[in-house]
């Protein structure tokens, strides 16, 4: 059975509490703070790996951006006095570990019956900054986790 | 008995995966069926020639093939959850039980010549060796194996593409 994996993928995804807890948008912009786009990536048809018993390893790749409103308050290196922009991307961070977390228990998003997941990894240890918006006020950080899923699809094999 | 067509169309490949290799095995009162190749990129039967070729004063060759030593090897070959072969050869690993590496039948399946009408052709080894080559690697487990196949050939056909087919034999 056809499944579709970007349902699938965000099913998934809504359990872990950053996500949840914020809008996600499905590959449209709202460029307001604490908002996550989920982005589809083309996925390399030459990336994939054919065994000789039919199945093919193949890999699923998305993106997470996240907004974040910034702050123009320099790093006070004092105790009491955080800075928004680094706790900001704690959060994001969160999301990066949360993949982490699900793949050391193997809880994976279900492709159907005919895919076997392998593997679920963000493909950098921490968020990236995309670039920061200076046209809105207040300014918005773009950060970005591309996460990647490898999975083997068995329907073209013909061993029972 | 006229040789059986490819069941392809003019011109058409034959799939990897239409080659396939199974192993047998008693476990119990029964056996024990296991298809090789999953995660494996590549892997051919090597037939290992033995040949002797002579050339005469004319300086025409004359070639004597003696016999074939037919071989498979899989690598990577992942210790994989689920695996009924790879945990069995763990296990003769473990106590270094090598006589235990020859009690096998393999089956070669070729799934070109045949349908699932009229069954696919097939040819069954018995007393056939698999080996284990190395253990280890990188990220996971490999555990490489050499399949060594017996020559002690019976033709016939498979009924179905899955561990719980018949074999019949050409002649029965």
């Amino acid at each position: 059975m056809m499944v579709d994996k970007n349902q699938a993928v965000i099913d998934y995804l809504i359990q872990c509490p950053a996500i949840l807890n914020s809008p996600l948008y499905f590959n449209f912009i709202k460029a307001e703070t604490d908002t996550n786009q989920f982005v589809t990536n083309s996925n390399d048809e030459y990336t994939n790996i054919r065994y000789v018993d039919g199945s093919v390893l193949k890999q699923y790749t998305f993106t997470i951006v996240t907004y974040k409103s910034t702050a123009d308050i320099p790093i006070v290196k004092l105790g009491g006095y955080p800075n928004e922009n680094m706790s900001d991307i704690l959060d994001i961070q969160s999301l990066i570990d949360w993949i982490k977390e699900q793949e050391e228990i193997r809880n994976y998003p279900d492709f159907g019956s005919d895919c076997v997941i392998d593997s679920i990894r963000t493909t950098s240890e921490n968020p990236r900054l995309d670039g920061i918006d200076d046209q809105v006020i207040p300014n918005l950080a773009i950060y970005s986790v591309s996460i990647e899923i490898r999975y083997i699809d068995n329907s073209k094999k013909i061993w029972g | 008995m006229a040789v059986e067509q490819f069941n392809l169309t003019k011109g058409q490949r034959a799939e990897r995966k239409l080659l396939i290799t199974v192993a047998e095995w008693k476990e119990g009162s029964g056996s024990v069926r296991e298809i090789l190749g999953t995660r494996t990129e590549d892997s051919s039967i090597e037939y290992n020639p033995d040949i002797e070729t002579t050339t005469d004063i004319l300086g025409i060759n004359y070639t004597d093939l003696n016999k074939t030593q037919p071989q498979q090897d899989f690598d990577p070959y992942l210790v994989l959850g689920g695996s009924k072969l790879g945990a069995l050869l763990n296990d003769i690993r473990r106590r270094n039980a090598l006589s235990e590496l020859n009690q096998f039948t393999m089956y070669i399946i070729t799934a070109f010549v045949g349908d699932s009408s009229t069954g696919y052709a097939a040819e069954k080894h018995e007393g056939c060796t698999i080996t284990y080559n190395s253990m280890g690697g990188d990220a996971n487990v490999n555990f490489p194996i050499s399949v060594y196949f017996s020559n002690d050939i019976t033709t016939g056909k498979v009924d179905k593409l899955a561990d719980d087919f018949v074999f019949t034999p050409d002649n029965a």
